[in-house]
C-alpha cells in the first residue's frame, strides 16, 4: 500500500453529454467491452500501482456505480488497511446538467474533510471517463524526481479536429513545461490532449481549491492551474499506449469497436496489469447450431444462434436465429429477435428487439436503442 | 445458523482415481467442470442458495489446492459474521495420535467438536463430487414433515444400471424398508445420491457408538445407515428429479461437459435464480477472431478462438489458434491448441499445449482421450 499518495477519481465535467446512455448512469458506470465498467480502468490502475486509498466521486444515479464498487473487494484493495470511498459530487448529479457552478472544485470543497484527513502527502487525481493503462507509482516517482509542483499526463494525438472535442489540451513549451490548459475546439489536428490526470502535493491541491473558489464560483481545477502556469512549475508527461476519452456516443462506440483490433487491444491490456471488475457469476456463453461469430468480444451468460460480426456482446444477451448483429455494442440482458438486422448501434441494457426488423445506422453516426426499450 | 438450523458437511476427501492424471495433484471435488467451475462449486452453491450458512468441508487426499480454494467462502457469499466455509482435515488430538478419516462416517465423528460449536438441530451430509442443483431446504421440509430420524436423497436410475448403485427399497409413503448396496437383482431403481439429513442429537450418539465398534468400516452406506435401519429408526427417501451426475471417469466427465451444449440442457447454468458461484478470474470476455468458426460450443471469458470450434467446451483462458480445429473436445483452463493442430474426442487437461499441426484424438475412438501432457508440434 502506498504511504505516499491517495487517489481521487473525478466525475465527468458537466459539459460532456453522451446521448442516451448518460440518461441512466454517469459515464464511469457505462458498460465497456461487455464485462467492464469504465471506472474499472482508473481504479484498477490505482490498485495495481499500490494506491489503495481511493475516493471516487459520484454524481447522480448512484445505484449502478455503488453496487459495482461495493467496498473494493473485487479490485484487490485491502479490506482493512485500504479504502474505496464513494463521495457525492454535484457535478454529474443531473441529466443534462448545464449548471456551470457544479464544477470539480465544488465537489472538492464539498469533500474537503476526507481530503484534508488523508495521511498521504501526495494526491493523484484521475478521470472516470477515460480509458488508459498507467502506472501511477511510476508517474509519482517521475513527479518527485523532476521537482515539479504539478505533473499533468497528456496524450499526443493527430486527429483533434474531429475527435476529443471539448477535452482540454496542454499548451507546452519545448521542455514540456505547461504554458496553459485550453479547451480543444477542433481547430488544429495535432494536440496534446490532457488526460485530466494530476499529481501534486496534497497541500498544494488544497491551496488551489481554495484559491479557485476565491477567483470564481465557476472555476475548474484545470482553469486555476492554467492561471498559475507562470508562477508554478507545471510539467506535462506524455502517455504511451491506448487512450480513449468517452465523451459522446461516437467516441464510446469507436473506442469499443476499435479494441476488437488485436494490436490496439495489446496497447491497453497486459497480462501483468489486471483490470478488475465485479463478477456477476454468469455461466459461460452457449453457441448453438447455426451461430456465426466473427471478430467479436462475447461476455458470459449469452446465448447465440444468429450472426455476430465486429461487435461487443454484453452479459446475458440472447441473439436468436437468423439475426444479424454487425458493428454493434449490445449491452447486458438485451434480446435480439429472429431475423432482426442491426448495424452500427449501441443497444442499451434490457432492450428487446422483436422479429424481423432492420435498424441500420451509419458508422460515423451510430444509433442508440434505449434501455429496456421493446421494439 | 440463523436461517435453517442445519449445518452442512461436505465429504471431499476422495481421490477419484478413475480420473487418472486429472486427480494426481488434486482431489476429485477440485476437478474443473463446465467452462469455469470446479465440481465442489455445486454443493457449495447449493448450500448458499438453500440458506445454509455454515459448511464444513472434509478433505484428505491431495487437499492443498482444494483447501485454499474452498477456504475463500466469499466466493459463495458464505463470509458474513454468521456464515463460513471451514476446511476440516484430519488432525492430531490430545487423546489420540494423528488419525486419517477411516470412512465417511468417521470423518463426521472426528469433527463432532466442530459441529457442537454451532449446536445445529439437523446435519446435512453431502458429497463433494456430484454435479447437480438441489434445494436442500425442500428436503429438510420433507424430513420434518415425516418426523424422520434421517432422510436420504434418491434419484431414479435406469433399472438395468441399478445394480451399480446403493438402492433404497421404500414403502408407499417413501419410508425406507431396506437398503441394498449394489444389489445383483435390484427391487427398485431409487439410487442413493449420498445426500443425508440427520437429526444431530441422535446422530451424534450413534456416531460415538460407531467409532467404538471394531467391526465397523465407519462408512455411511455400509455401516451407519444399515445400523439405523436395524435399530428400527425411521428413514425416508426424498426423491430428487433433475440433472445429477457422479463423474467418476474421463468419459463421464467429458459427457457431463457435452451435456451443456444442448440448448435445453437440464442443468441450465444460466438460471439466475439458482446461480452456481465460483472463483472469479479477472480476464477479458471471450474473443472470437475474424476467421473463426464457432458452432455448437460452450465458451467462457478469457478464451481466444481464432480457429474452428465445434461441439466443444472451452474453459477459462483456453486458446484455439488460427487454422486449428477442435471438435467434440473439452479444453480445460489455459489449454492451448496451436496453429493447424486438430483435436478430436479429447479432454485436454489444464495448461496443456497442443503443438502446431499435431493431430490428437480420433473421431471413432470408443473412449475419450485424456491429454495430460504437452503434445509436440508435428
Amino acid at each position: 500500500m502506498s504511504k505516499r499518495a491517495f487517489g481521487i477519481v473525478t466525475a465527468a465535467p458537466q459539459y460532456f453529454h453522451v446521448e442516451g446512455l448518460h440518461d441512466y448512469r454517469p459515464i464511469g458506470a457505462f458498460s465497456f467491452l461487455g464485462r467492464y465498467r469504465v471506472v474499472d480502468f482508473p481504479i484498477s490502475n490505482m490498485s495495481n500501482s499500490g494506491i489503495d486509498s481511493i475516493q471516487v466521486y459520484i454524481g447522480g444515479k448512484p445505484r449502478s456505480i455503488t453496487e459495482h464498487l461495493s467496498g473494493g473487494r473485487y479490485f484487490n484493495i485491502n479490506s482493512k488497511k485500504g479504502r474505496l470511498d464513494l463521495l457525492f459530487s454535484r457535478e454529474g448529479a443531473r441529466t443534462n446538467n448545464t449548471n456551470p457552478y457544479d464544477t470539480d472544485i465544488e465537489a472538492f470543497i464539498e469533500n474537503l474533510g476526507p481530503i484534508e484527513r488523508a495521511p498521504q502527502p501526495y494526491v493523484i487525481i484521475v478521470p472516470s471517463y477515460m480509458v488508459y493503462r498507467q502506472d501511477y507509482e511510476a508517474l509519482l516517482n517521475q513527479h518527485i524526481e523532476s521537482g515539479a509542483d504539478i505533473t499533468l499526463l497528456y496524450h499526443r494525438v493527430d486527429d483533434a479536429k474531429e475527435h476529443f472535442l471539448n477535452c482540454n489540451y496542454l499548451n507546452l513549451n519545448r521542455q514540456k513545461g505547461v504554458l496553459s490548459i485550453e479547451r480543444n475546439l477542433g481547430n488544429t489536428k495535432d494536440k496534446n490532449i490532457f488526460m485530466d490526470t494530476y499529481v501534486m502535493k496534497k497541500e498544494l491541491f488544497i491551496e488551489l481549491i481554495q484559491e479557485a473558489r476565491k477567483e470564481s464560483s465557476m472555476f475548474r481545477l484545470s482553469q486555476i492551474i492554467s492561471q498559475k502556469a507562470s508562477e508554478l512549475d507545471i510539467r506535462g508527461v506524455a502517455h504511451k499506449g491506448y487512450f480513449a476519452s468517452l465523451t459522446d456516443l461516437k467516441s464510446y462506440f469507436d473506442a469499443s469497436l476499435e479494441l476488437l483490433d488485436v494490436k490496439k487491444a495489446a496497447d491497453l491490456f497486459d497480462d501483468k496489469w489486471t483490470f478488475y471488475t465485479r463478477t456477476t457469476d454468469s455461466c459461460p456463453t452457449q453457441y448453438f447450431e447455426g451461430a456465426k461469430v466473427r471478430n467479436s468480444m462475447i461476455s458470459n451468460g449469452s446465448m447465440i444462434e444468429g450472426t455476430v460480426e465486429n461487435s461487443i456482446i454484453g452479459r446475458g444477451v440472447t441473439i436468436h436465429k437468423g439475426a444479424v448483429v454487425r458493428n454493434c455494442v449490445v449491452q447486458a440482458y438485451s434480446e435480439i429477435g429472429e431475423n432482426v438486422h442491426l448495424e452500427n448501434l449501441v443497444v442499451d441494457k434490457w432492450a428487446k428487439i422483436g422479429h424481423a426488423q432492420e435498424i441500420v445506422a451509419e458508422a460515423d453516426n451510430p444509433g442508440y436503442i434505449r434501455k429496456s426499450d421493446v421494439i | 445458523m440463523s436461517q435453517s438450523n442445519m449445518l452442512a458437511m461436505i465429504l471431499a476427501g476422495g481421490r477419484g482415481s478413475r480420473l487418472h492424471d486429472l486427480t494426481n495433484k488434486v482431489a476429485k471435488p477440485a476437478v474443473y467442470y463446465g467452462g469455469k467451475y470446479r465440481i465442489v462449486d455445486f454443493p457449495l452453491s447449493n448450500c448458499a442458495n438453500s440458506d445454509i450458512d455454515v459448511v464444513g468441508v472434509l478433505t484428505q487426499y491431495e487437499s492443498v489446492e482444494l483447501n485454499s480454494y474452498v477456504a475463500a467462502g466469499g466466493r459463495w457469499g458464505l463470509d458474513t459474521k454468521d456464515s463460513g466455509v471451514f476446511v476440516l482435515t484430519p488432525r492430531e488430538k490430545a487423546d489420540s495420535g494423528l488419525d486419517v478419516y477411516r470412512g465417511t462416517a468417521d470423518a463426521i465423528s472426528q469433527n463432532i467438536d466442530f459441529i457442537d460449536k454451532y449446536d445445529p438441530e439437523y446435519l446435512l451430509v453431502l458429497s463433494g463430487d456430484h454435479i447437480y442443483k438441489m434445494n436442500y431446504d425442500k428436503m429438510l421440509q420433507y424430513h420434518k414433515a415425516n418426523k424422520a430420524d434421517a432422510t436420504i436423497a434418491v434419484i431414479g436410475v435406469p433399472m438395468k444400471e441399478a445394480s451399480r448403485f446403493g438402492i433404497m427399497n421404500t414403502d408407499e409413503n417413501g419410508k425406507i424398508v431396506e437398503f441394498e448396496e449394489k444389489p445383483a437383482h435390484p427391487k427398485s431403481n431409487l439410487a442413493s445420491m449420498g445426500i443425508y439429513i440427520f437429526n444431530w442429537k441422535l446422530m451424534r450418539k450413534m456416531l460415538i457408538d460407531d467409532m467404538k465398534n471394531p467391526d465397523s468400516s465407519h462408512d455411511f452406506g455400509k455401516d451407519f445407515i444399515p445400523v439405523m435401519l436395524n435399530n428400527g429408526k425411521s428413514l425416508y427417501a426424498y426423491e430428487f428429479k433433475g440433472y445429477w451426475k457422479d463423474v467418476g471417469t474421463i468419459d463421464s466427465l467429458w459427457e457431463a461437459n457435452m451435456d451443456l451444449l444442448d440448448k435445453k440442457n437440464e442443468l441450465n447454468l444460466n438460471d439466475r435464480s439458482w446461480q452456481i458461484y465460483t472463483e472469479d478470474s479477472p480476464c477479458l470476455p471471450a474473443y472470437i477472431g475474424p476467421d473463426a468458426n464457432v458452432d455448437v460450443a460452450y465458451i467462457t471469458q478469457g478464451c481466444i478462438v481464432e480457429g474452428d470450434v465445434h461441439k466443444s467446451v472451452l474453459f477459462t483462458g483456453a486458446k484455439v489458434a488460427a487454422g486449428a480445429k477442435v471438435v467434440d473436445t473439452v479444453l480445460m483452463p489455459g489449454a492451448i491448441v496451436e496453429e493447424g493442430a486438430v483435436v478430436t474426442r479429447a479432454l485436454v487437461a489444464d495448461g496443456v499445449r497442443i503443438g502446431k499441426n499435431a493431430v490428437v484424438g480420433d473421431a471413432n475412438s470408443e473412449n475419450i482421450l485424456l491429454v495430460a501432457k504437452n503434445v509436440k508440434e508435428a
